[in-house]
């Protein structure tokens, strides 16, 4: 036993796993971080150099790999391909249960989904925190803006977020390194949705790419982003935040972090008479060695339904319907984000500009849907995110253009076309859930997750008003050929999975209180997704990195206090 | 434009039936796959030869290498054995060999300014009958091969390098610039696609 106890346990490696090993290990913890998945060390990203001939069959997916991708590869995902399927799990192989359809995109390695990850990083701001508690719905967030803006600031210091500053009450500013450039007709669109409708606004998306270098010197490993647009298959130069190379490095520095790999968590184990957790179970995923392993404090960070499977299937006399469980909310109120529809145009003229390199990066448009004095009929808002460029040779395959000519024609930039989609906020509903179907098991014996939630009447009324929108100002912008598009995705499909251990002040109504604690046991905390009490419609990993390392200095502090 | 919406847009493109699984396309060995590499493993040597004399048409040796220099009809191959359905293989074949009789003697029997023509012709046809086309038809086959002719070829070497342009690792990236000023000023082979 003495051999495998620490000061504290981190399950997951991902976006919040990596900030709590950061994070605990920095102040001086003794840490064990466990993932279910191999190891991934930085620079080990087998396709990140290659050109697009160096990839078989034009990065497109064979007959195998749909076979064993039928979920990855459902119209809302576009992850299975050459350059990039190594990164997401087989289907075949880690199945779930679906009551209601749920798109799962999931990746089983050290860095878990920070690898690929899209990079966009907001803040949520004051009134995202409020709004549960002033309309009545789900549970009041148990903190404001100000409880968690320093940690924004920390946490986009050490990352380094590119962005610009716009004093907009509804998306905070951060610590930004410079802002990257729009392209012109981007710009052309900033100036006429601004001119014509009073109140919105066409920024540069804020991403987690180096547009200059760190201010800080504490981590060489990261250069800035060399404008190639192919993050997602892992980036050599360290040019985004992956916890690959951020945060891991960070913590396998203090000398403090102990990694175990294909280390599949189970179950926490629960001890009685202390009224706490004393550690975790484990499967090794290549042998199915079990092994358990002790400490004063677990961070769960095994995504929203990692960490959700684990609680559920964590059953003692104290916690018959899973770890923490005591309100009944532990795997309810699913969020994600509306995702998927959105519109496009084709623009005339500016054929004499063009831009060069490949920006990882797109333009936004923040929320502006009850805002201010705008009222709707719905609750809540969404987003745009999008981008303006020029078509490519694809253009000329149903032209009359063939031989020399169409080669000829292939050489000059194609017409520009302009694109954006909307992200829009879904509710907290106790409806939403996610539940252990103990009657299928997975290859390790462990129950599946089975899935049951649906967008309900508010994010119905949002994703129309996505659209409206969208086709308005293309339209009031004067483009040509405005059509809308709505890609088959359910809920999941944003990949911004959220809720199902939320925080609140009602130990009867959450599970966790305000510093991600468990309310039923103080020793174990939960700082991935599944902690939101409300969802905003800002891409959320951010708030994830920033409450993780909010947590992490309270459990540091609470166990110094001996409270915990 | 997010790559969801461009292959959106890029199916759009395929005329009715055409669409297949991806248009897209390069293959994993273009040297392998130039004079000299391993036979065909999906296509017969004579449907080989037909396919490759179309290519050959479509995206022609100029002051330029061609798509037979860039090894697309081995890519062609690569696509039909481990990417496109049976049913998409069944139809691919079905129109090669409806293409085969569509002029007056075999297709590798006419001669050279016969066979542009035969091409030509059916092209235009093809893009004449839009949504209608059968699938299983001559003027089908030359679309799906144009379609396959100019993934292969835009994604390979010479077509990135030598006609359009393309550099590894551009190290900055300028928004918005005058078109003589990006790089040669000729079209990005890879145009920005935000993955969001």
């Amino acid at each position: 036993m003495e051999k495998n106890t620490y000061d504290a346990i981190v399950v997951g490696t991902g976006v919040s796993g990596g900030w709590a090993a950061k994070e605990l290990t920095e102040q001086g913890l003794k840490t064990l971080v466990l993932d279910r998945g191999p190891m991934v060390k930085h620079g080990d990203y087998p396709t990140a150099m290659k050109a697009p001939w160096e990839l078989p069959y034009g990065d497109e997916p064979t007959r195998h790999d749909i076979e064993r991708h039928p979920i990855h590869t459902r119209p809302s995902f576009y992850g299975i391909t050459q350059s990039t399927k190594h990164w997401f799990v087989d289907d075949i192989d880690n199945p779930y249960v679906e009551t209601r359809p749920f798109d799962w995109f999931r990746g089983y390695h050290v860095g878990g989904r920070s690898l690929m990850w899209g990079r966009q990083s907001y803040r949520l701001s004051p009134m995202d925190l409020e709004a549960n508690g002033k309309e009545g719905v789900g549970v009041d967030w148990p903190i404001r803006y100000e409880d968690i803006a320093p940690w924004y600031d920390y946490v986009e210091h050490f990352i380094g977020v590119s962005g610009s500053v716009e004093h907009l009450p509804q998306l905070p500013d951060g610590d930004f390194l410079p802002p990257m450039e729009l392209t012109c007709v981007e710009k052309d669109f900033r100036d006429k949705v601004s001119g014509k409708f009073g109140g919105r606004k066409l920024i540069i998306g804020r991403t987690a790419n180096l547009s200059a270098p760190l201010k800080h010197d504490k981590s060489p490993q990261r250069a800035p982003c060399q404008y190639r647009n192919l993050c997602m298959r892992g980036c050599p130069f360290g040019a985004y935040f992956s916890s690959n190379s951020s945060t891991l490095p960070a913590a396998e520095k203090t000398g403090n972090m102990t990694m175990v790999t294909n280390a599949i968590v189970y179950e926490l184990i629960y001890d009685n008479d202390k009224g706490k957790a004393t550690g975790v179970r484990v499967l090794d995923a290549e042998t199915g060695h079990q092994t358990e392993y002790f400490a004063k404090v677990i961070f769960m960070c095994a995504s929203t339904f990692g960490t959700t499977h684990i609680l559920l299937n964590s059953t003692s006399s104290r916690f018959p319907n899973g770890f923490g469980n005591d309100s009944g909310e532990l795997g309810h109120n699913i969020m994600d984000h509306l995702f998927g529809t959105g519109a496009h145009a084709v623009v005339d003229g500016f054929e004499d500009r063009y831009y060069s390199g490949r920006r990882p990066n797109g333009f936004y448009i923040p929320r502006y849907r009850n805002v201010g004095n705008d009222k709707r009929p719905y609750l809540r808002g969404f987003g745009y995110q999008g981008g303006a460029s020029r078509r490519d040779w694809t253009r000329l395959v149903d032209t009359p253009m063939i031989g020399a000519s169409l080669k000829r024609a292939a050489q000059d930039p194609g017409p520009w076309t302009i694109s954006m989609m909307g992200f829009g906020e879904m509710l907290p509903s106790h409806r939403n859930k996610v539940t252990l179907d103990h009657s299928r098991k997975d290859k390790y014996g462990l129950p599946l997750l089975n899935f049951d939630a649906a967008h309900e009447e508010n994010e119905k009324a949002i994703a129309k008003e996505i659209i409206d929108d969208a086709l308005e100002m293309f339209s009031a912008a004067g483009y040509r050929d405005v059509r809308s598009f709505a890609v088959q995705a359910n809920v999941g499909a944003g990949i911004h999975e959220m809720g199902t251990a939320r925080m609140g002040r009602d130990p009867k109504t959450s599970v966790l209180n305000g510093w991600n604690q468990m309310h039923a046991c103080k020793n174990v905390f939960v700082t991935d997704g599944s902690f939101m009490t409300s969802s905003g419609c800002q891409n959320p990993s951010l708030t994830y990195m920033a409450m993780t390392a909010r947590a992490a200095k309270h459990a540091v502090d609470e166990l110094k206090r001996g409270n915990i | 434009m997010n790559r969801r919406e461009w292959l959106k847009s890029m199916s759009a493109l395929a005329v009715g039936a055409l669409a297949a699984p991806s248009l897209l396309a390069v293959m994993d060995a273009h040297a392998a796959a130039k004079a000299g590499g391993p036979a065909m493993q999906f296509f017969s040597v004579p449907q080989g030869d037909v396919i490759t004399g179309v290519v050959d048409i479509i995206v022609p040796r100029t002051d330029t290498p061609g798509a037979v220099d860039a090894g697309v009809p081995r890519f062609i191959d690569q696509m039909f054995k481990d990417v496109y359905t049976p049913e998409e293989q069944k139809r691919y074949l079905a129109a090669l060999a409806a293409f085969d009789k569509a002029g007056s003697k075999p297709f590798l029997q006419l001669g050279a300014a016969q066979r542009t023509a035969l091409v030509t012709k059916l092209h235009e046809e093809a893009l004449a009958t839009g949504q209608k086309l059968d699938p299983v038809s001559a003027p089908a086959f030359v679309l799906m091969t144009k379609k396959l002719a100019m993934s292969g070829f835009f994604m390979s070497q010479p077509g990135c390098e030598q006609v359009l342009q393309y550099i590894a690792v551009p190290g900055a990236y300028h928004g918005d610039i005058p078109l003589s000023k990006a790089g040669n000023g000729r079209a990005w082979a890879v145009e920005t696609v935000l993955r969001i």
